[in-house]
């Protein structure tokens, strides 16, 4: 490996879209989801830097480790959890831009994807606090829950965009290239229902209202995150911000990849905008209009709705 | 070496486990000789295994062995055979591994208990019995090791006599285990009427051709006796008293080897002697029978309140997806299966080893009574956590490569015959690993988070031993997670070849051209073997990614103010309060995780529960049904 390969792959993972963009896009997408959820409730709402300010604020508390925690997981869980969302966003395209060669593959994301929740659980279990306990246990019920409807719509995409002399494919790379040439799946008749049960499932796996099941700060104050503080917890909230911007990239490669218009930043920067949309449009507009679910009817509700949906697509690709 | 020194060295290993079991009994109360030998007895066979790996998986000899040097005598295999071609290598090498990790942490796990002497006698004829069904040629004798495993099994499940829970367990586990024995027997009387001959090569070359109703039923009966031992759906109940019952380390070799005998023995039936898997009513019994064990098993997991249970009935579930991907029929499949059936060994072991070594330092296992281990115990917790990230599919951990297998094959499988439920199997693969990561969570939760429980202030971590019988596992765990390529490379692709071109298997046993003479058209490949991967997966650069950005973020994190550390002391101001009270004692317990998954499927649970009744009559009526409609379905649908 040439200097110049490893310092470009030192920019890929440090920097863009490594750890330092996605953080701060991660916050600033937070900062936006609050602002328009202010705003369609009639209020002013913070400015869109206030995420940041807010974790830059929690960086400089004290940090407590409760008597009965089992502090090595306790303080590990946190950046453990960051560290691998950050990684799962070099596999994912950004408008055609991939970090690595080595491609993303939907399963594997699927699974990189439940390593920040389980951080989380393991967390939160580790502290100590029944509140935990409770919350720990209700995120885990949301992952069962989302899990469902998020394997059908991936087997309906790796089905229905297919490229020639495949039978079916995982590949994020090879969905993009079949995008490109047919058109973003968004606007393909069958795989619209995927589309709207991948809209349900990302504010879940996020844990935004009206899905926050797990940290309901009105019932279990912030389940799993009750007894943390200071730096440990202001990552588990940073998490939470790039949660979103992982989600949503995941979702446009998936179903508005192939937008090209011929500049590569041009189609980063449109990637970038979609990622924004498709936030305000699953999280901000459900988040203002709706109130939480109980733990069974999430449960529930992702079982049946959201997994009908999911199904109806993967029935259309296979018969139509 | 040469051929002449190392074909001695299967029969050797398998005679060492026996020798070794005698020889144990010399020692007497002379606890270290004793121990000695056991050591020797299991490690014997692990080196002369691993010193077969090059010339039978690399260089793809099939070793021949006969016993008395009794060889075919005017094509007519009479005498008693040991063929080890790098199936059964691959089997023999997981056996190996598994009994040298769990002797070990026997030494000083079992040093409370009394019949010390027998134990190890047991043990190593159970290690012997599963030794000889894998490397053996010879029909007859694998039943005759079935029996021999089956009784060394029975006998150390019971072996904590004053354990009622024992007792039970090993009665059941004698009368369900017979029904299955019965049936191998059975069959293979019917197979030697028809064939003459018992050498697994000789019949995977006369049978294929004559499936008459007669070898129909012997089919059938073979296969329920196999899927007995593996306590497939719906034999997985005494699996569960079983494996609960037993001492943690008789448990490793129950669930992670044991079982695996059952499996070894379908593909032997399916794939080699009838060559039915090419029969698409064969492959739906055997992704059906999957499909259902893992799921049902998984949600009865998930409401067990016993470590050992939990983990009893993971196992049977883990099985499911073993046999769900062998039923596919297709080399993907087949490597799938043989991957996940190495780390099922792997994990569950290592997953038994914790519960025994948390049975150990606090006296229970039932989770209730349990909580807070992880300060007292933190190396045992790390390895648990290493087992259960595992046996979750958590990346990087073996069982993702494993599982990610599994769903590529299954949904191949759909995509390639276009019959959508193959695709909905992919989704009960999916959902069972997710549940499955839902009950170690209650595990971990319950044993070794939370509030230290009253009673467990005493526990520490096990001794050196038991140690060293686990973090072996944990090891291989994390190797075989890490290095899929290198395994897929020299231990699952040269099995996988020998599973679709059975005529190599043949022509090695009874001489060039045999295979081509008597089967004919059927000498064909049942599949084709290219393993094509849809996606890409790479731990190696995956961890590298990982490493780098975890040591920035913690750089990062100590700069600036505010790294200050407190430990809070457990006083009024941080306890935790409920209403204005402070609460004395506030463990989440396992049985209160997972409401609302649990709410909802309520009906569902409950039919499950009621329908584990713990009788013996019903699990032995649940046995004979299923022989029965196992039956009627072969004749149904293979004819």
């Amino acid at each position: 490996m040439e200097i110049m390969d490893i310092v470009m792959y030192a920019v890929y993972i440090l920097i863009f879209p490594g750890a330092l963009f996605t953080c701060l896009f991660g916050l600033w997408l937070a900062g936006v989801d609050r602002k328009v959820v202010a705003r369609m409730q009639h209020r002013k709402g913070p400015p869109v830097t206030q995420p940041a300010w807010d974790f830059l604020k929690l960086c400089g508390k004290e940090c407590i480790v409760p008597a009965n925690a089992a502090r090595g997981v306790f303080m590990a869980a946190p950046y453990i959890g960051l560290a691998s969302l950050i990684v799962t966003v070099l596999f994912i395209p950004l408008g055609g831009f991939h970090a690595f060669t080595t491609n993303g593959d939907t399963v594997v994301i699927l699974y990189l994807l439940a390593i920040p929740t389980l951080a989380m659980i393991l967390g939160g279990s580790a502290s100590g606090s029944p509140y935990a306990g409770v919350g720990a246990s209700r995120t885990m019920v949301s992952v069962m829950a989302y899990e469902l409807p998020l394997i059908l719509v991936i087997l309906a995409v790796g089905k229905g965009a297919t490229p020639d002399g495949y039978y079916f494919t995982f590949s994020l790379e090879q969905i993009t290239s079949v995008q490109e040439l047919f058109g973003p799946n968004l606007f393909d008749w069958r795989l619209i229902p995927a589309a709207v049960a991948m809209l349900l499932v990302i504010p879940c796996e996020v844990g935004q209202h009206p899905f926050d099941v797990g940290e309901a700060e009105t019932e279990i104050c912030e389940g799993p995150l009750v007894e943390y503080s200071g730096k440990p917890l202001a990552v588990f909230k940073l998490s939470h911000c790039i949660k979103m911007f992982v989600m949503t990239a995941f979702f446009c490669a998936m179903f508005l990849g192939g937008i090209t218009t011929g500049m590569l930043w041009l189609d980063v920067v449109l990637t970038l905008v979609f990622c924004t949309v498709v936030t305000l449009v699953c999280m901000s507009l459900l988040h203002a209009i709706s109130a939480r679910f109980r733990v069974e009817q999430l449960f529930k509700f992702f079982w049946t709705v959201v997994s009908g949906f999911a199904l109806v697509s993967l029935l259309l690709v296979w018969f139509c | 070496m040469t051929y002449d020194v190392y074909m001695h060295f299967p029969v050797i290993a398998i005679m060492t486990l026996f020798v070794g079991a005698f020889c144990v009994t010399l020692a007497g109360k002379r606890e270290k000789l004793r121990n000695v030998i056991a050591c020797i007895s299991v490690l014997v066979p692990l080196t002369l295994l691993s010193l077969l790996i090059k010339p039978v998986m690399m260089d793809g000899q099939i070793i021949v062995y006969w016993m008395g040097n009794w060889e075919p005598v005017e094509g007519y295999a009479i005498g008693i055979a040991i063929e080890v071609d790098p199936l059964s290598l691959f089997f023999g090498l997981l056996v190996a591994i598994a009994v040298t990790a769990s002797c070990i942490y026997s030494f000083q796990y079992i040093k409370q208990d009394d019949a010390r002497g027998s134990y190890f006698t047991l043990y190593l004829m159970l290690s012997g019995g599963v030794m000889g069904i894998v490397l053996s040629g010879d029909l007859f004798n694998i039943y005759v090791m079935l029996e021999v495993m089956t009784f060394a099994a029975v006998g150390l499940t019971a072996f904590r006599t004053w354990n009622p829970n024992a007792r039970e367990a090993a009665f059941k586990y004698l009368v369900v285990g017979s029904v299955g024995s019965t049936c191998s027997l059975l069959g293979t009387a019917l197979v030697y009427a028809q064939c003459h001959t018992l050498n697994l090569a000789q019949i995977s070359a006369i049978l294929p051709g004559n499936l008459n109703p007669t070898m129909v039923l012997a089919f059938a009966l073979l296969f329920t006796g196999f899927g007995c031992k593996s306590f497939m759906f719906p034999f997985h109940p005494i699996a569960a008293d079983a494996h609960g019952a037993a001492p943690s380390s008789v448990s490793v070799l129950i669930s992670g080897v044991f079982t695996k005998t059952g499996v070894y023995g379908i593909i032997r039936v399916c794939y080699f002697l009838f060559r039915s898997m090419g029969m698409t009513s064969v492959q739906t019994m055997l992704v059906f029978i999957g499909c259902i064990s893992m799921f049902v098993c998984v949600t009865m997991a998930l409401n067990q309140h016993d470590f050992k249970r939990l983990l009893a009935f993971h196992s049977i579930s883990q099985i499911g997806y073993i046999l769900t991907s062998l039923g596919l029929c297709t080399a993907l499949g087949v490597a799938g299966g043989l991957y996940h059936a190495i780390n099922h060994t792997l994990f569950k072991g290592l997953l038994f080893l914790t519960a025994g070594s948390v049975l150990y330092a606090t006296g229970t296992t039932y989770l209730e009574n349990l909580g807070g281990l992880a300060r007292k115990m933190p190396k045992t917790t790390i390895l648990f956590l290493i087992g259960a990230f595992s046996i979750s599919g958590i990346p990087p951990f073996n069982g993702f490569y494993s599982k990610w297998l599994i769903y590529q094959a299954t949904y191949e499988k759909a995509a390639e015959t276009g019959n959508i439920a193959f695709a909905l199997v992919t989704v009960i693969c999916v959902v069972t690993s997710v549940l499955t990561l839902a009950s170690f969570i209650k595990v971990g939760h319950s044993v070794f988070f939370g509030q230290l429980a009253p009673g467990c202030e005493k526990a520490k971590d096990p001794p050196a031993g038991m140690q060293l019988g686990m973090g072996i596992l944990a090891a291989l765990c994390v190797f075989t997670g890490l290095f899929p390529n290198v395994m897929m490379k020299y231990i699952i692709t040269p099995a996988v070849n020998v599973v679709y071109n059975t005529s190599l298997y043949i022509d090695s046993a009874m001489g060039q051209g045999y295979a081509a003479e008597h089967l004919g058209d059927a000498v064909m490949p049942l599949m084709n073997g290219q393993l094509p991967l849809i996606g890409s997966w790479s731990p190696i650069s995956w961890l590298v990614l990982f490493v780098v950005v975890l040591a920035a973020v913690f750089l990062v994190s100590l700069t600036g103010r505010g790294n200050r550390v407190t430990t809070c002391e457990p006083d009024s101001k941080h306890a935790v309060f409920f209403g204005g009270e402070a609460a004395e004692y506030s463990h989440i317990s396992g049985g209160d995780l997972f409401w609302g998954f649990k709410h909802t499927m309520r009906r569902y649970l409950g039919f499950m529960s009621r329908v584990h009744t713990g009788v013996t009559n019903d699990y032995v009526l649940w046995a004979v049904t299923a022989t029965a409609v196992i039956l009627t379905y072969c004749f149904v649908f293979m004819l």
